[in-house]
């Protein structure tokens, strides 16, 4: 299967297409020379032959008038055993077509309607065998019912010719190889180091910016091309690496100071009285230290799952949306309602399991918080082919149409939210948090209540 | 307990120094990274609180060459920055627990009573069978008695119960729970440690005189034959 996709992907890269295109290409242009020089040779050949021909002809013409008949032969005779003319045919019949005179053995059996120019074939003696030669004559009758023919062997043009049409389909099939082998060479060639581009692209895909493209001794577009992005990827990454600096330095400045007043305020109710004002003012400034820590902590998973710089792992989403399931539902059903759930097996993805594992649980405090007493959520967790999705349902309140995408911004809380406490972070972190993963956040009506999915994908 | 503190907030440091003696630790600080390897490396501690981001010598450092040289003490590292994988990096420089800036005390005392139990009980850790007063749970045959009684439990109230058993006697807080028992290191907004809790008092206490999983307030909880 996989060979097989392999192959396929030779035949359908860049380079293969191009190098069949080129072969056809030479396979015509091959044919084209080809054709012209054996349409040359062929005029050149036959032109001379019958010129040869025609002068004879015209020779015996007058020599038959001034000869006689015993003359006439012996000249016939001694033409035919001329060796300085090779090739050269000769045939005197006599009114009954026996031969008199001559170098073939029969008076050819072709109609007088034939034209000037007869072609036949002649049983040839080479050798120790014999061969089956193609004959060019011209016939013309004799005074007393006697007939002659003047010929030339033309076996030789003929043997040029086949050479010529075999070297012509020789050529053509080459070149076709040439290109079909040298198109799936190059294909693969190419195939080898997009595939390892593209192995290397999907894993900065995931987060891992340390990655470069792979680049090669060659100087080709390819490599021109990953020597760029290659270039790209530097800033980026000196960009995240700069985001994540920032990032943490806000952290140390925001959480040294915050822990400082803590420190501060506890040491200070530890002196104190259990019923005293002043420690009960402490310990709402101690709540407040908790709640600011609380927004802080989301802020920064925001801020860090939006640099794209969280470490990834193999995640079994299944166990880890079992195991939220798990975690909240007595809370739920101490609150009166109930937490349903449908978990498929066996779904795993590239992430951050702490974030994911957030995000649900935001989702999930989102679900139990504004769900009536008594309320139904569901969460269900499907496998399907193109990745998994995980879905939380309830059927509270809801959000309506138009402030779906509202909801999901910084720091936003509907007026029907107000009620209950919170730091309208919870969303922005599940939707950072999909964003991460490269999955799709969709809020919908579960009519009546709230449907959010996250659409992972396995690309 | 010998206690090493190495913090460059003074503010934090003197508090936590402050805290620790008065339940009775003998406490060491260092304001920075190199006296903080100094002294790690001259005197016996069972236990090092060790500030993630240290002027001179790195936290993360300090507690590798520490490990690299053979000291095997536990080592509680503080940090203020942001989390997920901070936490990860920082357990495996070496470090046995991580705690994120701000922390409340009782948050501070109790991981540190977990790891000094651990420190001293060595291999006890991996025992089979752990007991308390008349409570008892077996980690092979995943049975739990109580005066001779069989209790029933689900599979993750088995885990609760085994993370307080092997804490007896000390206060477990609700993100020690999540973090030893779930695997999350977050703050869910709702109660939902507490009413696993409340499920597992039921199981456990429910039919008989002397409870044994006490409230502590304004920390946690603790599995104890004391009220």
């Amino acid at each position: 299967m996989d060979q097989e996709q392999r192959f396929l992907g030779v035949l359908t890269s860049s380079p293969f297409r191009i190098a069949i295109v080129y072969s056809i290409v030479f396979a015509l242009g091959a044919v084209a020379l080809l054709g012209a020089v054996y349409f040359a040779v062929s005029r050149v050949i036959d032109g001379s032959t019958d010129n040869l021909i025609e002068a004879e002809v015209q020779g015996l013409r007058e020599q038959v008038l001034v000869l006689s008949r015993s003359d006439f032969i012996a000249l016939i005779e001694q033409r035919s055993q001329d060796q300085d003319v090779r090739g050269a045919v000769y045939l005197m019949v006599d009114p009954q077509l026996r031969p008199v005179a001559g170098n073939v053995p029969t008076w050819p059996d072709i109609g007088a309607d034939q034209g000037k120019w007869i072609q036949f074939k002649v049983a040839v003696p080479y050798g120790d065998q014999t061969r089956v030669h193609e004959v060019r004559a011209q016939r013309f009758p004799l005074p007393g019912g006697y007939r002659m023919l003047v010929g030339h062997d033309v076996q030789e043009r003929q043997d040029v010719k086949n050479v010529m049409m075999r070297g012509l389909v020789a050529a053509v099939v080459l070149t076709m190889m040439l290109g079909l082998g040298g198109g799936i060479w190059m294909g693969r060639r190419i195939l080898a180091h997009a595939g390892a581009i593209s192995a290397v692209a999907t894993q900065i895909m995931r987060g891992d910016l340390s990655q470069r493209l792979p680049v090669r001794d060659a100087e080709d577009e390819l490599n021109t091309l990953a020597h760029e992005i290659n270039g790209m990827l530097d800033k980026i990454e000196q960009l995240t690496l700069g985001m994540r600096t920032v990032l943490d330095s806000a952290a140390h400045d925001l959480r040294t100071p915050l822990n400082r007043l803590q420190s501060t305020a506890e040491a200070a109710m530890a002196q104190l009285d259990a019923a005293s004002p002043e420690r009960r003012v402490l310990e709402r400034v101690s709540t407040e230290v908790d709640r600011m820590r609380g927004t802080l902590d989301a802020l920064l998973r925001i801020a860090l799952a939006e640099t794209g710089t969280v470490a990834r792992e193999d995640v079994d989403l299944s166990e880890l949306v079992a195991s939220i399931v798990e975690l909240y539902a007595p809370v739920t059903e101490e609150l009166g309602g109930c937490l349903q759930s449908g978990v498929a097996t066996g779904a795993h993805i590239q992430g951050s399991r702490q974030l994911l594992a957030q995000a649900l649980a935001n989702l999930l405090d989102n679900a139990i918080k504004f769900t009536p007493a008594g309320g139904h959520i569901r969460v269900s967790l499907r496998n399907d082919p193109g990745g998994p999705e995980v879905i939380v349902e309830d059927d509270g309140p809801g959000i309506p149409d138009d402030k779906r995408e509202l909801v999901l911004g910084r720091r936003v809380r509907l007026d029907e939210a107000r009620k209950v406490p919170g730091s309208g972070l919870g969303l922005s972190l599940v939707a950072a948090v999909t964003k991460l993963h490269g999955a799709r956040l969709v809020l919908s009506d579960a009519g009546p209540g709230l449907r959010v999915a996250l659409k992972f994908s396995l690309a | 307990m010998h206690i090493l503190i190495v913090e460059d907030d003074q503010v934090a440091r003197d508090y936590l120094a402050k805290a620790l003696r008065e339940i009775g630790h003998t406490v060491d600080v260092a304001p920075d990274g190199l006296e903080g390897l100094h002294l790690a490396s001259s005197i016996a501690l069972d236990l090092a609180i060790v500030d993630r981001m240290l002027p001179k010598l790195d936290g993360l450092a300090l507690v590798q060459s520490l490990r690299a040289t053979g000291r095997k003490f536990p080592v509680l590292i503080l940090s203020a920055l942001g989390d997920v994988d901070d936490r990860i990096t920082g357990l495996r420089a070496g470090g046995d627990d991580y705690l994120t800036k701000p922390y409340h005390m009782s948050e501070l005392m109790a991981r540190v009573d977990a790891l000094a139990r651990r420190g001293e009980l060595g291999g006890a850790e991996s025992a089979t069978r752990l007991k308390l007063a008349d409570l008892e749970l077996d980690r092979m045959t995943r049975r739990v008695m109580r005066g001779g009684k069989k209790i029933e439990l689900t599979a993750r109230e088995f885990q609760l119960l085994e993370f307080l058993m092997r804490h007896s006697g000390q206060v477990v807080t609700r993100t020690m729970l999540l973090e030893g028992v779930w695997d999350y290191h977050f703050d869910p907004q709702t109660n939902v440690i507490d009413v696993h809790i409340s499920r597992l008092r039921q199981a456990i206490d429910k039919d008989f005189d002397k409870p044994l999983l006490h409230t502590v307030r304004g920390a946690g909880y603790s599995l104890s034959e004391e009220e």
